[in-house]
């Protein structure tokens, strides 16, 4: 008992340390970053400032300061919850972020979800019908779907879909005025998702399959067969749950790249969430935004990784205590 | 075993199993044919070409595909059959060049890695860790907000130096391995510095299970060029290139001209598809590389 609070401590101290090191790296480079501080406070008066006022504003706002001080002051104000101001919205940081926040919570969770549904299906459909056609066209066309670039197979979704047959909406959450209409919502939602599903999908499908693959070589595999179990029975009932471990690590390992294509759907779709926003700061050098921004996204990242491994260690008891640190001294 | 029911599960008959082996390790040569019939054309652009991919024939915009405009025009009037083949060089171009950079980083961080104190392989493993844990697509777009002007080299700078970490662990992991070999050993009582011993001993160990690695890189970095030079923190629409042909593609959509959007996406598209399988025939013949991911 003692050793296991022992480890949840030092797993929460690597998580905490994991998300400071983070900030420091993205403090780091947005204060290297080309361009005028002050812009980022002031807006575009900050140009027609003088001499003195810029000396006395900078002085203020404690620009003149060495690097680690600023962190320091920085990363106290952010532990109040003051993250700065955005240039482009010309409001809080957090206030532009938390009503964008629930859109795309929608569409990265709904495709989240989905994605580990529909690969493990496809996975367990290829390995039951291995090397059959089912199993060869369902393989081919995954290498293709795997290379499609997000952009454009959402630009195709839309030619598709919305010019060529006008049958979905080709941007934004919902029409104006009906923000509360759940059905308006997910009209909006099936081209990005089929945008985010099709091109992720198969990848995972693909190693579900091949863990499948070599899992139904085992032995006790032959003795299932040998007691009569159906083919069906067996890998589901005693492939799957040897298969899963690696199987939500994976998933969570997955979390970043399904991000990053989400964020990508998200602003071909011109959909008000997360990851349009993150474009968007980027081109306009709304620096304060995109920190924020980008910590945010690390941290539900690092995050996740530490929930994978708890959860494997309830799914599969022997991994308990084996962190990733270990597995370097290999 | 000759049961029918007995064919999906349980160990298949040595026999059956071997010529499939031989079969799948046969060069991928359809696939190299028809990458080569769209990398060469684009390495040789100048003699391709049918008009000067720059010029914007403003009586021509948006042209259908038809004799004269092989694959039609865009909305400012280019040639899209030139800026194809000029376009996909510098899209290659930028590809190779991060692919290059990533590689050698991920050589130096990762042998350095393995050769140095324990302390110091942690931290490193831990820094290579979070930024492994981060979208690359973010770090890229971090780095990219601070040019203001991009260029091929910009790029293929910013894209080299956010691709090298997945590398660098396989490297480590070979190293490792190889530490303790007493050419090592002996190299480095000879006073070897750690350049020479990455270049003359390490290098020509780890390189090829590192190939699908960088074959992988490679197509991730194209991938990446056209994504950023589509959302418009890439190259700029002046710079042709796969990516910012396609950045006109959106509002292209509004005119259903198809030609825009779909033809320099194909082109990405069976170049990707052609470099994957390349990878995975890479990953089959130098099986161990991705075990040690």
């Amino acid at each position: 008992m003692n050793q296991r609070i022992f480890q949840l401590i030092k797993r929460l101290l690597i998580v905490i340390a994991s998300i400071l090191l983070l900030s420091v790296i993205v403090f780091t480079m947005s204060r290297l970053a080309p361009g005028d501080p002050l812009i980022a406070y002031y807006g575009e008066q900050a140009e027609k400032l003088s001499v003195e006022e810029r000396e006395w504003a900078m002085e203020r706002l404690g620009l003149n300061d060495p690097l680690p001080q600023q962190y320091g002051r920085w990363l106290k104000q952010a532990a109040q919850g003051e993250l700065g101001l955005s240039y482009k919205y010309k409001q809080p940081v957090m206030q532009v972020i938390s009503a964008r926040m629930g859109n795309s919570v929608l569409l990265v969770g709904s495709s989240f979800v989905l994605l580990c549904v529909l690969s493990l299906l496809l996975g367990c459909i290829c390995a039951c019908y291995e090397d059959s056609l089912i199993d060869k066209l369902l393989r081919r066309s995954g290498i293709v779907f795997s290379c499609l670039p997000e952009f454009w197979f959402s630009l195709l979704l839309i030619l598709l879909f919305s010019v060529l047959l006008p049958l979905f909406p080709s941007s934004g959450a919902h029409c104006i005025g009906r923000a509360d209409s759940i059905a308006d919502r997910l009209h909006h939602l099936v081209l990005p998702l089929a945008a985010v599903l099709i091109s992720h999908a198969w990848y995972y499908a693909y190693l579900v399959r091949n863990k499948l693959c070599e899992e139904v070589r085992a032995e006790y595999v032959l003795l299932a067969k040998a007691k009569g179990l159906s083919r069906l029975r067996i890998l589901l009932w005693h492939c799957l749950p040897n298969v899963l471990p690696g199987y939500i690590s994976l998933m969570v390992l997955a979390l970043p790249h399904i991000l990053g294509g989400t964020y990508v759907v998200e602003a071909v779709f011109s959909y008000p969430g997360l990851g349009a926003l993150i474009y968007e700061s980027a081109r306009y050098h709304d620096y304060n935004l995109l920190m924020v921004l980008s910590l945010f996204t690390g941290a539900v990242v690092i995050a996740a990784n530490m929930l994978a491994q708890a959860l494997n260690e309830r799914i599969d008891p022997r991994t308990a205590g084996i962190n990733t640190e270990v597995s370097y001294y290999d | 075993m000759t049961d029918p029911r007995f064919e999906l599960v349980g160990a298949k008959p040595q026999a059956e199993a071997a010529p499939q082996k031989m079969r799948r390790h046969r060069p991928p040569y359809s696939t190299a044919v028809l990458l080569a019939l769209i990398v060469l054309p684009c390495l040789l652009a100048e003699v391709v070409m049918t008009r000067d991919p720059a010029y914007m024939d403003l009586a021509h915009c948006l042209v259908a595909p038809c004799r004269e405009f092989i694959f039609g025009t865009d909305s400012l009037g280019r040639d899209i059959f030139s800026m194809i083949w000029y376009g996909g060089r510098i899209s290659l171009t930028v590809g190779f060049l991060a692919t290059v950079i990533a590689t050698a980083l991920a050589m130096i961080i990762g042998s350095l890695s393995a050769l140095a104190p324990r302390w110091l392989d942690a931290l490193l493993m831990h820094i290579t860790d979070i930024l492994l844990s981060v979208p690359s697509l973010l770090l890229v777009l971090f780095l990219q907000a601070f040019f203001r002007q991009n260029s091929v080299f910009t790029l293929s700078i910013v894209l080299g130096i956010t691709g090298w970490m997945g590398m660098s662990r396989v490297v480590r992991t070979e190293v490792l391995q190889l530490r303790g070999c007493e050419y090592m050993e002996a190299a480095r009582l000879m006073g070897g510095s750690f350049f020479y011993l990455l270049r003359r001993h390490l290098a020509p160990n780890f390189i090829p299970s590192l190939m699908f690695m960088a074959v992988m890189q490679f197509r991730s970095a194209v991938m990446a060029e056209a994504t950023l030079s589509f959302i418009g923190l890439g190259l700029p629409l002046e710079v042709v290139s796969w990516g910012s042909m396609l950045s006109l593609a959106q509002q292209a959509l509004l005119t259903a001209s198809w030609w825009v959007v779909v033809i320099p996406g194909a082109f990405l598209l069976v170049t990707l598809v052609c470099v994957t399988n390349i990878g995975n025939h890479l990953r089959k013949v130098h099986s161990h590389g991705e075990r040690n991911l």
